[in-house]
């Protein structure tokens, strides 16, 4: 007689993530977490409350550098990941939306996530949630298109100036560079909150190793899924 | 005026030595923000270029620029007018006026084509065909153009012919815009300020007079020299931003201590402008130094960047977008929360339906 609390199930493994997307999403994670929070600190500086500037115990230079720093691990390991993607044909890093399929899936899932449908074909990698991270990486770029415009702009002449300083010129001013940072970097949050529930979620409710496959790179699935013909 | 004559022509008839001359050009290679090895070429230009006739039109402003220009200490504004420059035209320090005033800006127009330079103050007035700025019976925007098509090089003064001025904030009802597009592709520096630094003003003028052409500029047309820093990075109050020490309000004890005014808004990270090094009225004093928080009036839309004292701005009850962000963050967790619940819900009653067909 078989214990209630274990049950024979037959699974396939499915390995879908290479090093390179693990390694970036990981470090993405930690480093928005940073750059959030100094982020923060940069726009509304701590109250100092010392009568005297030797006491003084913050300081925004180091707030600031710690910012930098963290962003320039970012775009760095935003350049592994593209490497990554060009040497692995399994890596993604965008849906591809050109494929008609695409759209009907998203639809299929999304009425699934809105409650009005009991459930939604099995996927590999879910149509919404990668259409999802296509507008990350698109809030992601407006981050750095106006942080090192407002980085480099400290000298106008220099290479990083001559790169990035057109975005000032183009969004109006370099104040409405500051405004479009703080505001994105707001949705980058909000869309961590909805992320981080999600995959949750996924793992409640299908228990499908959707969090340990960011660690592992492997997938463990009961049902068969659709998109089982794009492992490479 | 047939023959024009050089600077160091004009020191001769004044009857002024070699070395006061000499004496001037090491002050102009200074304020034009050159370095001592560009010195022989100045008084090299000094010496042989014509005085330059100078055409200098007012359009949809407060000629606030004048004021500010007339105020420069090193040249002193009466020299760059009276010797420096020919000065043909101008409609606030000229003391001509009425119908021979307008055709001897034709005849100037006429007789130095393609060699004058044009300054411009005041930003084009567009809307309803240009009527809401008109001098000598025609809109500005003419006068511009008529003005603008023989001019060998044109100075945008202040922030009004740069990028349209204070009329030109929301809702911008006269259409106000920067003179750039209205110019016929001329060569233009845009000498940005509400107004410009005195010296500022002078110096970029000297530099075409001298020159004949206009300075080295950044990407948006301002000459490099004056608008290649920012007033954060120059500001003697950067330490105290470093240290992360700010004056919270305007009567603190950090403001009463000089401290940095980040906090009250200070738009010294995102202005370009020389009120850091240069300072005005020959280096007394700028905003900051008198304790009021740089508004960053040399940018190309500061009007509509309000309010001035906080560095977000705020929309109504809602707060800054902090306050909105902490906002939508929270009902966010909370809608994952109800979506969490809900998806439960529903996943255990088909779990009994399935439960139920297998009793059947």
């Amino acid at each position: 007689m078989a214990i209630k609390s274990v049950k024979e199930v037959n699974r396939k493994e499915y390995y879908i993530f290479s090093p390179f997307l693990r390694i970036f999403h990981w470090i993405m994670a930690s480093q928005i977490v940073i750059l959030f929070a100094t982020g923060l600190l940069i726009t509304k500086p701590m109250d100092v409350a010392v009568v005297e500037p030797v006491f003084s115990i913050t300081s925004m230079d180091l707030v600031r550098d710690i910012h930098f720093t963290s962003a320039f691990i970012l775009c760095a390991s935003l350049i592994l990941r593209i490497y990554g993607f060009i040497i692995n044909k399994g890596d993604r890093l965008f849906p591809r939306v050109w494929e008609g399929h695409f759209y009907e899936e998203t639809v299929d899932v999304a009425l699934h996530y809105m409650l009005l449908r009991g459930h939604h074909a099995s996927f590999l990698r879910n149509p919404l949630a990668r259409g999802s991270y296509a507008a990350l990486y698109v809030l992601l770029a407006i981050e750095i298109l106006t942080g090192f415009a407002m980085y480099f702009m400290t000298n106008p002449s220099s290479t990083g100036g001559m790169l990035f300083g057109w975005v000032n010129v183009l969004v109006g001013s370099e104040m409405m560079s500051h405004y479009i940072h703080h505001y994105v970097a707001w949705f980058i949050i909000l869309f961590a909150i909805g992320h981080l529930y999600m995959v949750i979620r996924a793992e409640f409710m299908e228990g499908e190793s959707e969090i340990s496959s960011m660690f592992s790179g492997k997938k463990i699935l009961a049902h068969t899924p659709k998109d089982a013909n794009e492992l490479d | 005026m047939e023959k024009r004559e050089s600077l160091w022509e004009a020191y001769l008839r004044r009857g002024f030595s070699r070395r006061s001359f000499l004496k001037g050009c090491v002050a102009l290679t200074s304020l034009m923000g050159f370095g001592t090895d560009m010195f022989s070429k100045v008084v090299e230009a000094a010496e042989t270029k014509p005085l330059p006739v100078v055409i200098w039109i007012h359009g949809h402003e407060c000629t606030g620029c004048d004021e500010s220009f007339i105020r420069s200490g090193a040249p002193l504004a009466s020299d760059v007018v009276l010797s420096s420059i020919a000065l043909e035209y101008d409609h606030l320090l000229s003391a001509a006026c009425g119908a021979p005033f307008e055709a001897h800006l034709d005849e100037t127009i006429a007789k130095y084509n393609g060699q004058y330079i044009l300054a411009v103050e005041g930003a084009v007035a567009t809307r309803d065909s240009g009527v809401y700025c008109m001098s000598g019976g025609h809109t500005f925007t003419h006068l511009l153009a008529k003005a603008a098509k023989g001019a060998a090089a044109i100075i945008a003064y202040g922030s009004c012919s740069a990028y349209g001025g204070i009329q030109a904030a929301k809702p911008n009802p006269t259409g106000s815009a920067g003179i750039e597009h209205f110019v016929g592709g001329k060569p233009i520096v845009k000498v940005p300020g509400c107004p410009p630094i005195p010296e500022v003003m002078t110096g970029v003028v000297m530099h075409v007079a001298l020159f004949g052409t206009i300075p080295p500029v950044d990407g948006d047309g301002r000459p490099k020299q004056f608008y290649g820093n920012r007033i954060h990075d120059t500001c003697y109050r950067r330490p105290f931003f470093d240290a992360g020490m700010f004056a919270e309000t305007f009567d603190d004890q950090g403001a009463k201590a000089g401290w940095c005014l980040y906090k009250l808004g200070c738009r010294g990270p995102e202005t370009y402008n020389s009120c850091g090094n240069l300072r005005w009225w020959q280096g007394m004093s700028y905003p900051i130094q008198s304790g009021a928080p740089c508004i960053g009036c040399s940018n190309s839309n500061f009007w509509d960047e309000d309010p001035f004292t906080t560095r977000l701005p705020k929309y109504g009850k809602l707060g800054d977008a902090d306050k909105i962000g902490i906002g939508l963050g929270v009902a966010t967790a909370a809608g994952v929360v109800g979506h969490a619940v809900a998806s439960i819900v529903q996943r255990n009653s088909r779990e009994n339906l399935i439960d139920e067909e297998h009793h059947d």
